[in-house]
């Protein structure tokens, strides 16, 4: 990783081509730019973080670790806050989830949680 | 004017100024905020430089001294605990019951008696919904200065390296601390905990209980404090203000007047030592991930106790929330904390259009929608406000739709219940606020320019964040700032007098029964549409890309707001040391919403979370944390001033 990517921000910034411009087909209310070098800006200024670094190959990873059990059952998904209901029973002799990639005991079933840099439980993000 | 050139001037102030700076740690002279709604404008530029020349602040090499607590040695008092009327004493307050919250609260315990004051149940804060992990260096091939690289990477270099090395150092230890409380993280067959890696991280190494990290260590430290003999947990206490005094130049911490929200009774706690843990702010915009009591309490009640706030720019949002608005079946009562569609959708092929079918992101970004998220998020904040429409759509519906169901079955099912099929329409998707990476400024022992009042977690602008998070840090700075301010914190107990008389030091904030319930019911609903409209603005004109021109709008509108509420409430009747909980609420929107633009306003270039399009650009030499000094002024707002008036004791 550059040892200063903060003067890879700004290179980045003034390399970055322009682009098309917008199909709008609606008059815009208010100027959100005053060029168009702030517009591609959007896109440069950015710090590129890791998490992209192979979407293409993570995506391959993510359709070959498709569950087993294709239909995942709502009990497993986070998905209320205030759902009380189950807790995590843990390791109480019950059958308990141990992938076989990592050797999670206990862990998510499906597609690791963490695949596409964000925390997911089946679809929904809570840390990113 | 005269106010701020005497403070400016004066040696007593300008160790203000040393503490602010050297003290706590920055490497850099400070970006000092002019604050303009009190009318006090401080020249931005002769601060900095003015504090540059005294101290002597050296960009790369900076002596970190800490704070010296001053205080005469007295002799305690041992009614270290007793109530007299609505009066309560305490060795310890907290504020907040969160995971730095109710981690301080443990430690303390052990030495004097605390009160952990928390607005609604206890597990009703950010912690609990923070259900992705905690990162620590765990791993013997990972290591501290890797963690640390991330974190500064993440924060665009805007973090506070000593205060990024202590956090990486010590989380660690406190996450052992955990596990050794009870925290049931998963592991591995051979018993080692399973560290996953989320973005922005070289190492595996987020700690996680399966998907509810948050909400375990929550459940361990509810646990242990409910059965701490020494810790007294006061549920529905709203925190009002602070209770402060002058000692010369310093603002003195005496403790926090509460209202009782079940009770409508004033509850006036009087502590030695104060730990504000009350989180974040979510709730000065429409759409938020936090839950209702995210109203930003703590940063407006130090602000308005003279604390420095700093870095409240740096606002982040998450892309795509559900948004509620273009569901066809409407949910009865709003989502109190919005649903955020993963990354997933996108990475695995998911296409986003605005409301004419347009797909928009090939226009910001080559990537499309595998460009990074700060890349959709400005793009879809930029989409949403030239077409002055509320949400973008995010369609999966071409994949196939076993694929669908068995990866995303939470969406599908949130969305079928509304009346949508996400396998055969697109998802509505509006950006939400989620963390506040700016706060209460704080040295690294939490301690803040208040004596006697310390920080921690997300309410604290501690150095960790810069101008943005990197994920799961968050959760592992409340843990290492609680447990620093554990030691200070007794060291100034020991040395503090608890004066049984100082209640009356100050006039008590009342219950507004004299009113009746016809005019109450008027303000409260008018209270709740002016809650409406200040989110609307902060949307609006404090979003995701900004512009000198949205932020001085914003600015205008807010100012203008404000009065109107304030003239309302007083032609109804209200008096100024009236509260009832949700005025109270708008009452610290309003402050932490004016700090927010205010200091978006004073940051000339963009860095990290914060954009602006008159400044797009990293610009090295404002390459250093904002900064809002407290200002009295005469004709400050409701907001804006402690609500009791302080008799002279």
């Amino acid at each position: 990783m550059a040892s200063n990517l903060g003067r890879l921000f700004t290179t980045l910034a003034e390399q970055s081509k322009p682009k098309l411009g917008f199909l709008s087909s609606r008059s815009e209310t208010g100027t959100l730019f005053k060029s168009n070098a702030a517009r591609r800006l959007i896109s440069s200024s950015t710090p590129s973080s890791n998490q992209q670094e192979n979407p293409k190959k993570e995506r391959e990873v993510a359709e070959e670790e498709i569950s087993s059990e294709p239909k995942m059952s709502l009990e497993n998904d986070f998905k209320d806050d205030e759902d009380e209901g189950n807790e995590d029973d843990g390791d109480d002799g019950e059958s308990v989830h141990v992938n076989k990639e990592t050797g999670e005991v206990g862990g998510p079933k499906g597609p690791e949680p963490t695949r596409y840099g964000d925390w997911e439980r089946a679809g929904r993000c809570s840390d990113f | 004017s005269e106010m701020a050139t005497s403070m400016a001037a004066s040696g007593s102030n300008l160790n203000f100024g040393e503490v602010g700076c050297r003290g706590l740690g920055y490497r850099q002279a400070s970006l000092v905020s002019s604050l303009k709604f009190n009318k006090c404008i401080w020249n931005e530029i002769s601060w900095s430089h003015r504090i540059t020349k005294c101290v002597g602040i050296n960009r790369y090499d900076i002596a970190i001294s800490p704070i010296d607590v001053k205080f005469k040695p007295v002799k305690v008092v041992n009614a270290i605990c007793s109530t007299d009327g609505s009066t309560k004493y305490f060795d310890f307050a907290v504020i907040g019951s969160g995971v730095a919250g109710l981690c301080y609260a443990l430690e303390v315990a052990k030495h004097g008696t605390v009160a952990v004051i928390t607005k609604a149940e206890p597990h009703e804060c950010n912690t609990n919904y923070a259900q992705g992990g905690v990162s620590a260096v765990l791993c013997p091939s990972d290591s501290v200065e890797s963690h640390m690289h991330d974190t500064i990477v993440a924060g665009a270099y805007l973090c506070d390296e000593e205060t990024v090395r202590v956090v990486c150092t010590e989380g660690p230890d406190r996450v052992k601390e955990l596990i050794a409380m009870g925290a049931s993280f998963d592991h591995s067959e051979d018993g080692n905990l399973h560290l996953a890696r989320e973005g922005g991280h070289s190492h595996h190494r987020i700690v996680h209980a399966a998907d509810m990290t948050g909400r375990e260590i929550e459940r361990a430290l509810l646990d242990a404090v409910i059965k701490d003999p020494n810790i007294f947990v006061f549920e529905h206490h709203f925190a009002i203000d602070l209770l402060t005094s002058q000692d010369g130049s310093d603002t003195v911490c005496h403790g926090v007047d509460t209202l009782n929200t079940e009770t409508w009774e004033v509850v006036r706690f009087l502590s030695k030592v104060t730990l504000l843990a009350s989180g974040g702010a979510g709730h000065i915009y429409p759409s938020t991930t936090n839950p209702l009591v995210a109203t930003g309490d703590g940063m407006a009640i130090a602000h308005r106790a003279q604390a420095v706030i700093s870095n409240m720019e740096f606002v982040q949002f998450h892309p795509t929330a559900l948004a509620e608005e273009g569901l066809p079946v409407k949910p009865r009562k709003p989502r109190e904390n919005a649903f955020l569609i993963t990354e997933a959708v996108r990475g695995d092929g998911g296409i986003l259009y605005n409301l004419s079918m347009e797909r928009f992101m090939p226009l910001y970004d080559e990537r499309a929608e595998l460009a990074p998220r700060d890349v959709v998020a400005r793009s879809i904040d930029d989409q949403l406000k030239r077409r002055n429409e509320k949400y973008v759509l995010l369609d999966i519906s071409h994949k196939p739709r076993e694929k669908i169901l068995s990866h995303f079955p939470n969406i599908a099912s949130e969305c079928l219940q509304h009346g949508l099929d996400i396998t055969r329409e697109p998802i509505p998707v509006v950006p939400a606020a989620h963390y506040m990476c700016g706060g209460v400024r704080a040295g690294l022992d939490g301690e803040t320019n208040v004596r006697g009042l310390y920080v921690a977690g997300e309410v604290a602008c501690t150095g960790l964040h810069g101008a943005n998070r990197l994920a799961s840090n968050s959760l592992l700075e409340a843990l290492v700032f609680a447990r620093r301010a554990v030691q200070p914190s007794i060291d100034h107990m020991k040395g503090s007098r608890l004066d049984i008389s100082a209640s009356n030091c100050w006039s008590r904030p009342v219950v507004p029964m004299s009113l009746g319930g016809d005019v109450l019911g008027k303000i409260l609903r008018k209270t709740r549409e002016i809650r409406k409209e200040l989110q609307l603005i902060m949307w609006q004109y404090v979003g995701i890309v900004r512009s000198t021109t949205r932020l001085e709008t914003a600015e205008d509108r807010i100012a203008k707001l404000e009065a109107k509420w304030e003239k309302y409430l007083f032609e109804q009747g209200w008096e100024p040391t009236m509260v009832a909980l949700e005025v109270c609420e708008v009452r610290n929107l309003f402050c932490c919403a004016k700090l927010v633009v205010s200091s978006a306003l004073s940051r000339q270039e963009s860095r990290g979370l914060h954009f602006t399009t008159d400044f797009p650009y990293l610009e090295e030499s404002k390459r250093l944390p904002t900064i809002i000094f407290p200002c009295l002024a005469a004709n400050s707002t409701w907001s804006s001033r402690q609500l009791h008036q302080q008799y002279t004791c």
